[in-house]
């Protein structure tokens, strides 16, 4: 029933909230800072180690000819990454080179607990659950949702709207049409979501989660 | 699909009641008649009732929910799920539903594969080659089968050319060439086209290729196809199928052919009746006759590599030939095509959802969905922590997978309203769960209004005017009253007392208690079937009456009433 209260005044808590409205958790391990972008909104909890400092090594040619930081991941507006997952680029061994590739998440991705990414591109209103490997290269398409204890293998494409399951991952079904939509009669109620407790559903808007996050 | 409990799943009343199951129950309680029977939610039936909110369509002519059963689907396009090109449905027909481009899942674990190069780098080759097809989760690759590719591209081309162990496949055209050659032989050498029934002896006429092996599958195909096509040829001079329509890979010609057999058979046309097709009599003409030697073999070699060279069921099924045996006749799988479909109203035809036909698109031109038009009904705990207003760390999440049998648990019911009117709710349950574990169920507080799903700042403006229901630390467990109340959404309590899970416990049953109890599956499974009925007065439209009924009732209101059966998934009840 805690429907959004006031905003609490920023005390010494879990999360630092930068500028943009991202929330960071302070027992988070973000390795190459410089070379991740948040997109806003976006939460990173404890134990999640972002892996910037894997960044691609190959000169990037600007127009300007002036050196430019490399991204290694950037992640969308209103996402969450939860408890224990790590985010790794993807990397491929070529001339007895290890090159790393920039990643990509977008909006509304929501990503479980313990997770291991490596994907190369995971689009808009995903849902993934906890417990689930991404090997490197694999692309997520929109409004995919992956089950628990999923093993997405290297390379993989995940069109969009399917549901996929197993080890490795196949497609085991398809997101509703009312997929990611909360249906006009969520506000200011409970009542969505898988688990049916949050106020949000999966695949959907994730800003009220972001909000409840403190 | 498991969903993580607490779930809400709703009935679509479309499936037939008068089937053998119902009507067994019906005859326990012969009182029963059909609106006053319980849903069950441990009918084997209500599995293809039951689907989750997002699922559901809703037809606004029929004034009903639509689920997946009581549509009907239109393919729009064809998609490779793995290289997302578009399939135009005219290849479809020809080439079939798999991809036909560089896609291929693993013959042993289905994981999409990719090309890879062997290429060392101490001889570089001016292809880059050569490629393989491997599997990146389990590691097994057309190497073990014995095939390379020249190139990264094509591959469906290049795998239609090596047979495993990389000896070259004839095309089509070769086999076609091949077999005109050698029946010409046979016709030369005197063998009548039909004794070679005599056997699978090789015919002197093999020449050239030598090899002792029987024809392969594709082989056995490309000379029944070209048999079946050349009787047919021989059977109505004036074909109405034009040749380069008859393709034979497609079921659409099959049935054509069926067609053209029993329309030959059927004496509507008193034409001089066609001589009869006569069936394929020698191996050019696609006969394959089985031959012992092959099983032996095949015995022999399970002797020897033992059961694990074999296949399992799932991996053979999973073949395009499917009569292969051994791992070393595996084929890696070209990917199975997806599609977009349209959904239509199974009664009255209207486009329930239509997406937009480009792959790449995720939009939706049409889209009714139930979620818009009937509240959405949801379950939680109300534990200690939900009723305090500063939830704490101190109090652990409520766990839903171990309910404690004989000790009441407060759930909140929360139903929240999509319509822009407000609605009035009457919830129907029964007093103990259907199923070995009777659980008591009471609701509250089973009539109350739901407002209208207006604008959010109404919320701000109408909260001032109704008293919302204070939300103070004490449990209002009041029979009758209301929990909770927001702009479109009320919540009331359920109470369950949770049944024992061994009959032992207290639980005095009949005596088929103990035949339905104990090895049922999800006996501990706490759902909670419960009636949802829904009454309001909506207005009158143009759009939503049609033209007939539209006459002068500009802005008046009509009363309409919307009811359905949920089941809530509550948790599972520990043994104790
Ligand atoms: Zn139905
Ligand atoms: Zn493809
Ligand atoms: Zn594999
Ligand atoms: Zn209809």
């Amino acid at each position: 029933m805690s429907r959004p209260s006031a905003r609490k005044p920023a005390t010494k808590g879990e999360y630092i909230e930068t500028d943009s409205g991202n929330k960071v958790s302070r027992r988070s391990a973000i390795t190459g800072t410089a070379n991740i972008t948040l997109g806003g909104r976006t939460v990173i909890m404890a134990d999640v180690h972002l892996r910037g400092d894997l960044h691609p090594t190959r000169p990037v040619p600007s127009s300007s000819g002036k050196e430019v930081t490399p991204t290694s991941i950037s992640i969308g507006r209103c996402t969450v990454i939860s408890t224990g997952s790590v985010i790794k680029p993807p990397s491929r061994i070529s001339r007895g080179q290890v090159h790393y590739y920039p990643m990509k998440i977008g909006d509304n991705v929501f990503v479980g607990p313990h997770c291991a990414v490596s994907a190369i591109s995971i689009s808009s209103h995903v849902h993934i659950a906890s417990h689930v490997t991404i090997h490197a290269f694999a692309i997520v398409k929109e409004n995919v949702k992956i089950l628990p204890h999923t093993v997405v293998p290297a390379n993989m494409v995940i069109p969009s709207g399917s549901v996929v399951g197993g080890r490795p991952a196949r497609v085991v079904g398809e997101v509703g049409e009312g997929w990611g939509v909360s249906g006009g009669g969520a506000g200011g109620g409970l009542g969505v979501g898988g688990g049916g407790e949050e106020k949000w559903v999966e695949g959907g808007d994730l800003r009220e989660l972001v909000r409840s996050i403190k | 699909m498991a969903q993580p409990f607490p779930y809400t799943y709703y009935a679509c009343d479309c499936f037939d009641s008068n089937t053998a199951a119902s009507a067994s129950r019906a005859a326990q309680t012969p009182a029963d008649d059909e609106d006053a029977r319980t849903f069950d939610p441990r009918s084997p039936r209500s599995n293809y009732a039951l689907y989750p909110l997002e699922h559901l369509l809703y037809c606004e002519d029929c004034q009903q929910i639509r689920c997946p059963r009581c549509v009907i689907e239109e393919t729009l396009n064809w998609y490779c799920p793995s290289c997302l090109f578009e399939v135009p449905s005219s290849v479809v027909k020809s080439d079939g539903n798999r991809c036909t481009r560089n896609c291929y899942n693993c013959p042993v674990c289905t994981s999409p594969m990719t090309v890879s190069s062997l290429e060392k780098p101490t001889e570089p080759s001016a292809t880059g080659g050569p490629y393989i097809l491997a599997c990146p989760y389990c590691h097994w690759s057309t190497v073990e089968i014995g095939i390379e590719f020249e190139k990264h591209t094509g591959i469906t081309n290049q795998l239609s050319r090596i047979a495993n162990g990389g000896k070259t496949l004839p095309t089509q055209k070769e086999r076609d060439k091949e077999r005109e050659r050698r029946k010409e032989a046979e016709a030369r050498g005197g063998i009548g086209g039909r004794d070679i029934l005599s056997g699978s002896e090789d015919s002197p006429t093999r020449d050239g290729e030598g090899n002792a092996a029987p024809p392969g599958h594709d082989d056995i195909f490309s000379n029944l196809s070209a048999f079946y096509k050349a009787q047919m040829q021989a059977q109505t001079p004036s074909n109405p199928f034009s040749p380069h329509d008859l393709n034979f890979s497609s079921p659409s010609t099959y049935s054509r052919i069926m067609n053209l057999y029993s329309s030959t058979a059927s004496k509507k046309q008193k034409r001089e009746k066609p001589a009869l097709m006569r069936e394929a009599a020698s191996a050019l003409e696609g006969l394959a006759l089985h031959d012992p030697a092959s099983d032996i073999a095949a015995i022999e070699r399970i002797k020897k590599e033992g059961w694990a060279s074999t296949l399992s069921p799932a991996r053979k099924l999973a073949q395009l030939n499917p009569h292969v045996r051994f791992d070393s006749e595996l084929r890696p799988t070209a990917s199975l095509l997806c599609t977009k479909r349209g959904k239509r109203c199974r009664s009255c035809r209207h486009i329930l959802s239509k997406p937009e036909s480009k792959i790449t698109s995720t939009r939706y031109k049409i889209k009714l969905l139930a979620l818009n038009h009937i509240p959405r009904l949801s379950l939680r705990a109300l534990s200690p922590a939900t009723t305090t207003t500063t939830p704490g760390p101190s109090h652990p999440p409520f766990n839903y997978n171990a309910l404690r049998p004989g000790i009441p648990i407060h759930f909140l019911l929360h139903l929240s309203n999509p319509l822009f009117d407000p609605i009035r709710v009457t919830l129907a349950t029964p007093s103990t769960t259907p199923g070995a574990i009777a659980s008591r169920i009471t609701i509250l507080c089973p009539q109350f209004d739901v407002g209208a799903n207006t604008d959010v700042w109404d919320d701000a403006l109408s909260s001032s005017l109704s008293p919302i229901a204070k939300r103070s630390g004490d449990a209002q467990f009041e029979a009758g009253k209301i929990y909770d109340r927001g702009r479109n959404w009320t919540a009331v309590v359920l109470e369950v007392v949770p049944g024992f899970v061994t009959p032992l416990g207290g639980k005095r049953d009949e005596a088929d208690g103990d035949v339905k109890g104990g090895g049922e599956v999800d006996a501990d499974l706490l759902e909670i079937p419960v009636f949802v009925r829904i009454e309001f007065e909506a207005d009158v439209s143009v759009e939503e009456r049609g033209l007939g009924d539209s006459r002068g009732s500009k802005g008046e209101k009509e009363r309409r009433e919307e009811a359905f059966w949920t089941v809530l998934g509550a948790g599972r009840i520990v043994d104790v």
